[in-house]
């Protein structure tokens, strides 16, 4: 393969402006226990090769199955045929990049894919016997999770690079039902656990079974608790909440292909303008966030994104002033920049690359443990886990709803509350930050399902935060 | 190789005595996709999965391979088998009950020739006319044109069934120099039927339409919604009161409510797999053939759907609605919603009665809120207007709503007459297109939670 994707690039360039190929190769695991049986234990080992050209300002693209030195010129092949019989678009640059050469992998203690399937299944199904232990849990589920992805890069400007990345992990869920009433608790967070970048160390880390009680003593909880009462109060957000709330308002809108345009058919545009940067305030001064492809651990980390451009770590926004967007090769030069930020990934050998979040992270600040948080909050309202998401076309009108929150009274964490919406447009809620916990409560979040792209693609991210406080917020509008 | 031959291979590769069940899926499909009336990424994609699933003691292991050589099939169903023994190990016997055998089901007229050879000289062709439109009406033209050809192959030891699709999706969204947009879209079984100069022409005409936009503060509306926006709030219906997993663990929104009335006397919604303007399909992920299946009767729930599993839960058999050969985790969901039309004659018609309300295109990152009450939140986009004294007067800021989908339906005072078959044109993963049948319908309110403003 090291020998014939430089061959089919130079096929390539003799017919294309420039062309980039992959080889991928993706295995993956998932394991499911419902309630006392399995649910799912599915393995999956798919490969192909994905071949991009550039004819003008268009793309074509084809992608197909198998390693073969024939399947290659057959992708080649088809791109060109598809790119070719397009309406033509006027030649526009790419940046400029010094050609990827080299191997890299991610770090893994011990292969997921090497522990034996009983091992997971007695981990997964010791915390679903936990969770089930509360009478009211109607329903427990226990999930892991694994993917091995290699992948072999080469370009028409020389590029030749080759990854191996390994991600795995799981989770826990508690749904508890009474008279019509449903509630669900989600251990680390709500979509398929917390998933890593790294080996099963990370899913025994996560201690699943010793968390289930308390996780289905609160899912019982909530089908008592009072509704999250309406009207505007301060609002403490942590966890997957708070990763989720920077995933889809600040993510999404600073991709520069959504604000180019270019996404308008499917995901939407961007609030933002091409020229904001250094300009645009986003939030309150304690608004610090930073993309980092080097985040270790993140699902958003990589040496070359899948444009051969290598992996870094760019600040989004500084003290609530945006300053850079992610962007890719063809992006960063329509708007001037020098070089790409290395955003562009794919979901598998038959998908083209797009612009991509890498490791979005909110920087903690200084206002100390969560626990000191709640403290130094009179009235509010905490929420740590996500359970429905919706965010406008322009990714400015957001309302989310949690698992669950905590009241807040007189600096103390009271009653369990259910059913807790909140909504603001994007600026306007970040401007209403006042405060950020200090970096000792820095974690990372998982999301392994976040769709964009024709054809549809999902990619995995990660994003780091520390528990952040909003004032004035609405709530409970759901 | 097609997809019939790779699943009796794969089958024949797992040996006898392994109670296999062998899938095999070929997509053939190109994409294009275009933004500002110029073409901005092509897709090609040729791709031959075969999933071997195993069953021992109750519990399904599965693996899957798009090697199609025999030794990577064999190697494939030495996963699944020791999957699928590690889950009988590990937990004990398990629930499900055993593959049934394929059925064929009846022919359908879901495959033209002519979309199978996925010509990219006829996407351009639409491509053109929707620039074409689109400048005529001064505005750009994104969007995206597409089709393809899938062959789906399933095989056990209780036979074989094999079913041919093709489906082709075209949407236009035009931007206006002022910012605003229209949207209009078309999705069928040929790709003959999608005019991409006539998309492109209803998508501007909205995005040009005349006035100040108005905003207006959210809250309890009228509401006339074109076919695209209650087709995406059927399809969340399907996931949160038809899923008879859900609705077997007490988590569906028509738990304990079959039999009564849930919505509107006007509404009569079914799953069904033969309508004419449906994307057909012969069987499920279980070879069982697809069948007409009523779920609301004049109001009253009347069902749900069922896979293998789900149906041994409930007590039930199969309604043909399996996502997986074994059961997905989520459940089986309907794959061919169809609501039936009423007396309206148009979306103008519709409108008539309504002395103030609101007139939407279509919906986006619509997303289930809680799902035993069909709770639903999703903000309108790409063409929404002020209804005033009866008719469209201009446009309107886009607005979010959260509510019930068997609210909404329960309000439902008038529906138009002829269902249009409605779809995103979302294909992720491996393709499987659908969509929900479903015309136009005006509900007395809608509650609105936030403006996008």
């Amino acid at each position: 393969m090291r020998e014939l994707l430089p061959e089919l690039m130079y096929a390539a360039a003799r017919h294309a402006d420039y062309a980039d190929a992959r080889h991928v190769r993706v295995r993956s695991e998932r394991i499911s226990i419902r309630n006392a049986a399995l649910d799912g234990l599915d393995h999956a080992e798919l490969d192909g090769i994905g071949v991009r050209v550039r004819v003008g300002g268009s793309w074509g693209f084809a992608g197909v199955r198998g390693d073969g030195r024939e399947q290659a010129h057959e992708a080649l092949r088809r791109a060109l045929d598809v790119v070719r019989r397009q309406p033509t678009a006027p030649a526009a640059p790419l940046a400029s990049e010094q050609p990827a050469g080299g191997r890299w992998e991610s770090p893994v203690g011990r292969d997921p894919f090497e522990v034996p399937l009983e091992d997971k299944l007695t981990v997964l199904a010791a915390a679903a016997e936990e969770l089930r232990s509360e009478p009211a849990v109607a329903l427990a589920r226990a999930s892991f999770r694994a993917w091995r992805t290699d992948k072999l890069f080469a370009s028409t400007d020389g590029a030749l690079c080759e990854q191996r990345l390994t991600e795995c992990g799981g989770g826990i869920t508690a749904v508890a039902s009474k008279d019509g009433e449903t509630q669900v608790r989600s251990f680390p967070s709500s979509h398929a656990g917390h998933v890593a970048q790294a080996g099963y160390e990370h899913f025994l880390g996560l201690g699943l079974a010793a968390a289930a009680p308390r996780v289905a003593e609160e899912a019982a909880a909530l089908l008592r608790a009072p509704a999250c009462p309406p009207g505007r109060t301060s609002l403490i957000l942590a966890g997957e909440q708070l990763a989720m709330q920077v995933h889809e308002s600040v993510g999404h809108a600073v991709e520069l292909d959504r604000v180019l345009g270019r996404e308008i058919s499917y995901a939407g545009t961007s609030f933002i303008e091409p020229g904001a940067p250094g300009s645009l305030r986003l939030g309150s001064e304690l608004m610090n966030v930073t993309a980092d492809a080097g985040t270790a651990g993140g699902l958003g980390s990589y040496r070359w994104d899948d444009e051969g451009v290598e992996g870094q770590r760019l600040p989004i926004v500084r003290e609530g002033v945006l300053s850079a967007f992610l962007s890719s090769r063809e992006t960063a030069a329509e708007t001037g920049l020098p070089r790409s930020g290395g955003c562009m990934r794919a979901e598998s050998f038959d998908r083209q690359p797009i612009v991509r979040m890498t490791n979005v992270n909110l920087d903690p600040g200084e206002a100390g443990t969560l626990e000191q948080l709640v403290a130094a909050t009179d009235r509010g309202v905490l929420i740590d886990t996500n359970r429905s998401w919706s965010i406008d076309s322009r990714r400015l009108q957001f309302q989310f709803e949690g698992e669950a929150a905590w009241e807040i009274a007189d600096g103390e964490r009271r009653r369990l509350l259910r059913n807790p919406s909140y909504a603001g447009m994007t600026p306007e809620f970040w401007a209403r930050c006042d405060a950020v916990c200090s970096p000792a409560e820095w974690r990372l979040v998982s999301l392994i399902d976040c769709g964009k792209g024709e054809p549809g693609q999902v990619a995995r991210v990660s994003h780091g935060s520390a528990p952040a406080r909003f004032r004035d917020v609405e709530v409970g509008m759901a | 190789m097609n997809a019939l031959e790779a699943a009796e291979r794969a089958l024949r590769a797992a040996g006898a005595g392994d109670r296999a069940f062998a899938t095999a899926t070929r997509e053939r499909s190109l994409l294009l996709r275009f933004a500002a009336s110029r073409p901005t990424q092509a897709t090609a994609v040729d791709d031959l999965a075969v999933e071997l699933a195993v069953l021992r003691d109750g519990h399904v292991g599965r693996a899957s391979t798009n090697d199609v050589r025999d030794e990577a099939f064999s190697a494939a169903a030495s996963r699944a088998r020791v999957a699928a023994d590690a889950a009988a190990r590990a937990v004990g016997p398990g629930p499900y009950p055993g593959f049934p055998a394929p059925m064929p089901g009846p022919a359908h007229a879901g495959h033209d020739a002519d979309t199978a050879r996925l010509d990219p000289a006829r996407g351009r062709a639409e491509l053109e006319a929707a620039f074409g439109a689109a400048a005529r009406a001064g505005v750009e033209a994104h969007g995206i044109w597409t089709a393809a050809e899938v062959e789906t192959a399933v095989a056990s030891e209780g036979g074989v069934a094999f079913d041919l699709v093709t489906d082709a999706f075209m949407k236009v969204i035009c931007i206006a120099p002022s910012g605003r947009s229209g949207y209009a879209s078309a999705t069928a079984a040929r790709a003959g039927a999608l005019d991409g100069g006539s998309l492109a022409g209803r998508a501007a005409a909205k995005a040009t339409a005349q006035g100040e936009p108005a905003r207006l503060k959210p809250g309890d509306h009228p509401v006339v919604m074109e076919a695209q926006a209650l087709g995406l709030l059927l399809e969340l219906l399907g996931a949160t009161a038809f899923n008879g997993l859900a609705h077997a663990e007490g988590r569906g929104a028509l738990a304990g409510r079959l039999g009564t009335a849930v919505t509107a006397p006007s509404i009569n919604l079914s799953d069904s797999p033969r309508f004419p303007r449906t994307l057909p399909r012969a069987f499920d992920a279980e070879g069982v053939p697809k069948a007409p299946l009523p779920l609301i009767e004049d109001g009253v729930a009347h069902g749900v759907v069922h896979d293998v599993s789900s149906a041994a839960l409930a007590g039930a058999s199969s309604t043909g609605h399996a996502l997986a050969a074994g059961g997905s985790a989520s459940g089986p969901l309907p794959a061919n919603l169809v609501l039936a039309g009423g007396g309206a004659a148009d979306e103008a018609a519709l409108c008539a009665p309504i002395e103030r309300g609101v007139y939407v295109t279509r919906l986006w990152y619509a997303n289930v809120v809680r799902p035993a009450q069909s709770l639903v939140t999703a903000v309108s986009r790409d063409g929404t207007f002020l209804i005033e004294n009866g008719r469209v007067t201009r446009p309107l800021a886009d607005l979010r709503l959260t509510d019930s989908v068997l609210g909404i339906l329960g309000r439902t005072q008038a529906l138009s007459a002829t269902p249009l078959l409605t779809s995103d044109g979302e294909f992720y993963g491996r393709r499987f297109a659908s969509g929900v049948a479903c015309p136009a319908l005006r509900t007395g309110c809608v509650r609105f939670t936030g403006a996008a403003y």
